[in-house]
């Protein structure tokens, strides 16, 4: 056998190692090419003997417009990025690749979230003989970002897709506002980032304005909406600003109001959901130095579910600025604790003003009490 | 004393609501500073001093239902209403006589009868707590209770921040005229007289 030379040696050695190191396989398999098969809405796999057939197993058909709408998609993330357990593809056989593949491990990349969620009564339940896992919440292939959805939407496309909130929380005051205005993991994971979102809601059309609306009613790229508000260029838009930005949509005759809501931040400690774990004092939301509205975001969203956030000075949540919103003592304004404090300042000083000089007088209304008495017996003597 | 005279002022529809709406008053005070101020106040847990506001006000609802429905069935509501011929001269006597006079010993410029048991300061109060501040408070306080519900006419009205604003300073102004009302009842001929009479009926003229 011919001996190789020691730089080629090396040479190729580098190669391999290099070739190694790409995914040869995965590469090579385009989303185009499960396409030609999973675009077909009749692709179903056929096994009537299956006891539990679910949807997943049995409709095989993905529908490409939703997918590529995808955040999976939109990351760059193939099909075989996840499906990893198709290194190659078939054509000779009826189906070109294993027939019953591998579940999908979310983990892989979602490491964090992974962990948050080992750790939560979702992931306990499975003791109990009920599997969880993410699709449950997230669905499977049309899996979009959920920075721009209301509370409800999250509710909906979450919690309560298991959960009636009203069939618990019965130790809740006022129910139906909270469900409306907070989002579930706010409460249940207490240690979850969260924020005031603020969004644009039209009273008149009963809808909410997406964030090129906006932008198209003032006139401007996305880019040129800060130096528009933010004129002191601090970063943070402030009680001024906000009610200058206020201002011109009025003058551009949008009647929008500020819808507010308080949402949790699309962060992985999110499925760190535990039992008895939840914020059941009242006092942490509803009182003046609640860290609850500290962080503060006007939200331009976007069409494909994700949101550009604009920080706002908490104090716009305590000004009239932002007339819909109010948590009772949470974001209190301030005025009127002082006007309140002069009312009854006035009341009290009002009292114990004139009962100072009351008491003050007795001697003179005593007085003029015996003169009285001694007056009218004259009379009725002189009679 | 046989310089008494016992007249019947305060007819029992009204002695019960005058003492239903005190009671719920005063609790909607007590709460009203809890719930407001939970981070500086622990007189009781948030959610029930919520709860107790929330029964309160309906019980001052229900009571003012039995004022309104007593006076206008009885066609006695006129007294809450001041002859404007008259009005501005007895308010300015009647001041002098709570500024100066009360203190020199004079009497009263006003003697209470049935038909006219207000002096015309008292009037001029009532008739703006009976007929505006109060029912203000009453519906901004049920809007409060279900915002969602009533979602429609809050916005109608400006937003949640307008109905809270009017409900907050009403809170404050009714905390503070709870203080001078309850004062303002002592200047009878002794200070416990008026109170007696609300429990009675029966207010005694010298």
């Amino acid at each position: 056998m011919k001996k190789i030379s020691p730089p080629i040696r090396i040479g190729l050695a580098v190669v391999v190692a290099f070739l190694s190191m790409v995914p040869v396989a995965r590469a090579a398999i385009e989303n185009s090419e499960c396409f030609g098969c999973h675009s077909d809405e009749s692709l179903a796999r056929s096994k009537p003997d299956e006891m539990n057939p679910s949807r997943m197993s049995e409709q095989l058909f993905i529908d490409e417009t939703r997918f590529n709408h995808s955040v999976h998609h939109n990351n760059g993330i193939g099909c075989v990025d996840c499906h990893a357990d198709i290194t190659k593809l078939d054509y000779n056989q009826e189906v070109p690749h294993k027939k019953q593949l591998e579940p999908v491990n979310c983990t892989m990349c979602h490491e964090e979230a992974a962990a948050a969620f080992k750790d939560s009564v979702h992931m306990k339940i499975r003791g109990k003989g009920i599997t969880m896992n993410c699709a449950a919440c997230h669905g499977y292939h049309y899996v979009t970002p959920q920075e721009s959805m209301s509370v409800a939407e999250r509710t909906k496309n979450g919690c309560a897709k298991c959960h009636n909130p009203y069939q618990s929380h019965d130790w809740l005051p006022q129910k139906t506002e909270h469900f409306s205005f907070v989002e579930c993991v706010v409460c249940h994971v207490p240690e979850a980032p969260r924020h005031i979102h603020l969004t644009f809601f039209d009273l008149v059309t009963n809808k909410f304005y997406s964030g090129q609306e906006i932008l198209k009613v003032l006139g401007i790229a996305e880019s040129e909406l800060i130096p528009l508000l933010d004129t002191n260029k601090d970063g943070i838009i402030n009680v001024d600003e906000f009610e200058n930005l206020e201002l011109i949509l009025r003058q551009k005759n949008v009647h929008a109001i500020f819808h507010a809501e308080l949402v949790a931040e699309m962060h992985p400690s999110a499925h760190h959901v535990n039992r008895g774990t939840a914020e059941r004092d009242c006092k942490t939301c509803h009182s003046a130095d609640s860290p609850y509205f500290n962080a503060v975001t006007l939200v331009l969203t976007k069409d494909d579910g994700s949101a550009d956030h604009f920080q706002v000075d908490r104090a716009v949540l305590e000004s009239f600025s932002l007339r819909h919103f109010y948590a009772l003592g949470g974001t209190r304004v301030k005025l009127l604790d002082k006007i309140g404090f002069l009312l009854l300042a006035g009341g009290c000083s009002v009292v114990l003003g004139h009962l100072s000089v009351r008491i003050a007088t007795i001697p003179l209304r005593r007085r003029k009490e015996a003169e009285d008495k001694q007056s009218n017996m004259h009379k009725e003597v002189s009679r | 004393m046989n310089s008494e005279k016992l007249i019947y002022i305060h007819p029992a529809p009204i002695r019960i609501w005058h003492w239903l709406n005190a009671a719920g008053i005063v609790l909607l005070v007590v709460t009203g500073f809890q719930i407001r101020y939970a981070e500086i106040l622990n007189l009781m847990q948030l959610k029930n001093a919520i709860s107790l506001h929330n029964y309160a006000g309906f019980g001052v609802i229900a009571a003012y239902f039995i004022w309104l429905f007593y006076y206008l069935n009885t066609g006695k509501i006129i007294i809450y209403f001041p002859n404007l011929s008259t009005f501005a001269a007895k308010a300015i006597k009647q001041a002098k006589f709570y500024g100066y006079g009360i203190f020199r010993g004079e009497p009263n410029p006003h003697v209470m009868t049935p038909e006219n048991k207000f002096n015309a300061l008292q009037q001029n109060a009532y008739l703006g707590i009976m007929f505006v501040l109060l029912p203000a408070q009453m519906i901004s306080g049920v809007f409060l209770w279900k915002v969602k519900g009533y979602s429609d006419y809050i916005h109608l009205l400006g937003g949640i921040r307008i109905i809270d604003t009017i409900h907050v300073l009403f809170f404050f102004f009714f905390a503070s005229f709870l203080v001078v009302h309850c004062y303002l009842a002592t200047l009878g001929h002794t200070p416990l007289a008026h109170f007696k009479a609300m429990i009675t009926g029966y207010e005694e003229h010298h």
